[in-house]
């Protein structure tokens, strides 16, 4: 599908979902309360058909006290990309796992746990993945801290 | 083996000429051990490609120093070559691996990682820096990743190291390592000029010295 066609058939899914300009794939910003139902018509409606979650990660925009969550998702059969972006608010960022939607997920969020401590609604089995599990904070949020980090010489 | 240098020592030493037969038994154990080291395979991220593939490939093949027998079990490896990042969850399984093998045992680490954590050595939760900070290292092949060359080169030093430095009277004594770090105070138009002049001395080769002189 065409870029511009798939933008509006995501926006007359989701009408508050917004374009995101300056990227080289269609993406498109989707407020939190609209994932797991969104992400499964995704997936479902025959004209976009996104079976595969390639990546989920985030982007902790500190100085904006929100974490970016980063969907990007590709479809086998129409081969075209889209890109979801939700934004989460840094104190408390909770959102409904899509691991019923697309299986990989699970693992690919208890990563993101992991790493920002984005916690998921009904996600199976929400353990750190990476980490030892009596790992204390989440250490790729930019303030991160811990006494084995060395600082960079100023 | 195990019965030469253990027991032997103890036996040979008081008789006349004895120091003397041990030290050329010295050199034909180191001389053996030197020409066969055997590798594990052991490598954690970036670096285990140019040093465990490429130079284990045809192209730079690295048989021809009698060290491409790289072992997947720490039991029958007796070089542990720690190819690339060591985070602090992979550091108590090296220590393992280390402890696991053979005496005498020998450790490269290539590249800055290994070394000195090298480009996450700052603001970095993860990575070790150093893997001498675990378990001792013999010889640094700095690089990041180091050309299979550097690797050669490193294997090189380790050789004339086994071959200096161990004697069956005490194992497991060694000569210091070969540092890859400069003393201070050097700059790079000295190491400029040295090269130059070290180049343009070699320069003329006596073919049939040389030939000899190589197999060392
Ligand atoms: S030294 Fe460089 S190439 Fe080697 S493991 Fe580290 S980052 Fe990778």
């Amino acid at each position: 599908m065409e870029a511009n066609e798939l933008i509006s058939t995501v926006q007359s899914l989701e009408p508050a979902a917004t374009l995101r300009d300056k990227v080289d794939r269609p993406a498109m910003s989707v407020p939190k309360e609209s994932v797991p139902a969104l992400m499964r018509r995704l997936r479902d409606e025959p004209a976009l058909s996104f079976d595969m979650l390639c990546a989920h990660t985030a982007i902790d925009w500190h100085n904006e006290n929100r974490i970016e969550l980063v969907y990007q998702l590709y479809s086998t059969k129409h081969r075209h990309y889209l890109a979801v972006f939700v934004s989460l608010l840094r104190d408390m960022p909770v959102v409904t796992s899509v691991s019923d939607v697309w299986r990989i997920a699970e693992w690919q969020e208890r990563e993101v746990y992991d790493m920002f401590g984005v916690l998921y609604r009904s996600h199976p089995d929400l353990r750190r993945i990476l980490l030892d599990d009596d790992w204390k904070g989440f250490p790729l949020r930019k303030d991160y801290k811990d006494e084995f980090m060395l600082e960079a010489p100023k | 083996m195990g019965l030469i240098t253990e027991k032997l020592p103890g036996i040979i030493e008081p008789v006349p000429g004895g120091s003397v037969l041990l030290s050329s038994m010295d050199a034909v154990i180191n001389w053996a051990r030197s020409n066969s080291l055997w590798p594990l395979t052991f490598g954690t991220s970036c670096c285990a490609i140019e040093v465990m593939m490429a130079s284990g490939a045809a192209r730079h093949d690295l048989a021809r120093f009698g060290a491409e027998v790289t072992r997947p079990s720490p039991r029958q490896a007796d070089l542990l070559v720690i190819a690339g990042t060591i985070v602090r969850k992979m550091a108590p399984r090296l220590k393992l691996l280390y402890e696991q093998m053979a005496e005498p045992r020998y450790v490269i680490a290539t590249g800055s990682c290994a070394i000195s954590g090298g480009p996450f050595i700052y603001n970095n939760y993860s990575t070790v820096r150093g893997a001498d900070e675990i378990i001792p290292v013999d010889v640094y092949v700095p690089g990041c990743p180091p050309r299979p060359e550097g690797f050669f080169y490193g294997i090189l030093q380790l050789q004339r190291l086994i071959r200096e430095g161990e004697s069956i009277r005490r194992p497991g004594e060694r000569r210091k390592p070969v540092l890859a770090a400069l003393p201070a105070g050097i700059t790079l138009d000295q190491i400029q000029a040295e090269l130059r002049e070290l180049l343009e001395s070699k320069a003329q080769v006596k073919l049939g010295a040389s030939a000899t002189a190589g197999r060392g």
